[in-house]
């Protein structure tokens, strides 16, 4: 996967890490990737559930212990 | 059109106040319009000063302006004002966004503020005792007129 850009949110809780995804594709093309780090679970379930909801397709998520990684292509 | 949420934040405790802002920042930030209705003691929430007072206000109006102010307390385990004190340690510490953050955030994402007129009246409070963000001073009326497109009503 061709990643544009990574975001760390580690050590941010809800709703941090889903406004800050949305503000970095905001600032993004169409293609381009975001990866996002986070150690917030909740995270897990709510990137696919934004996604749904707005401007960015899902693209898959990794675990790495404690850690969450996102992928979300800006539409 | 985008979809719409609306809440009326009708409490003023330091903790419903963030489950609001939670909200309304994740709603903005998922491409929603969302607009929070401020009445009674949500109200407290906008104030600029702790205390609300102008001359122009009764003596009751002044006494609800002393006793409820806008140092939020929380709903459970107050505890004269050492609950909410431990709470935003505890938020801070664990890195959790404070409600001043969240406040700031909602209007970067251009949610809607909506102070109820009668409540303001009611409890003598006019433009001057609350912080500039408020976008308007209205009533049910237009609340509902805004309700009633939106999929997401909630009241807190």
């Amino acid at each position: 996967m061709n990643v544009t850009k990574s975001l760390d949110c580690t050590g941010l809780f809800c709703p941090m890490p889903i406004v800050q995804t949305k503000r970095e594709l905001d600032g993004m093309n169409s293609g381009e990737i975001l990866e996002i780090t986070a150690d917030d679970p909740g995270f897990e379930k709510d990137l696919p559930a934004w996604c749904r909801m707005s401007g960015g397709k899902f693209l898959e998520l990794k675990k790495e212990g404690n850690l969450i990684k996102g992928y979300v292509m800006k539409k | 059109m985008k979809d719409k949420m609306t809440i009326i934040l009708f409490s003023g405790e330091l903790d419903r106040a963030i489950a609001a802002f939670t909200l309304a920042t994740t709603a903005a930030a998922s491409n929603m319009e969302v607009t929070i209705f401020f009445t009674f003691w949500g109200l407290n929430v906008l104030k600029k000063e702790m205390f609300a007072l102008s001359p122009a206000q009764k003596l009751m109006q002044k006494m609800f302006n002393t006793m409820s102010t806008a140092r939020l307390p929380i709903s459970r385990l107050n505890m004269l004002g050492l609950g909410p004190w431990m709470m935003k340690k505890l938020m801070k510490k664990s890195g959790m966004a404070s409600l001043e953050d969240l406040m700031k955030l909602a209007k970067q994402l251009g949610v809607k503020y909506i102070a109820c007129t009668t409540s303001c009246g009611v409890l003598g409070l006019s433009g001057e005792n609350l912080i500039g963000d408020v976008d308007e001073f209205a009533g049910a009326a237009s609340y509902l007129s805004e309700a009633k497109d939106a999929k997401v009503n909630l009241f807190i």
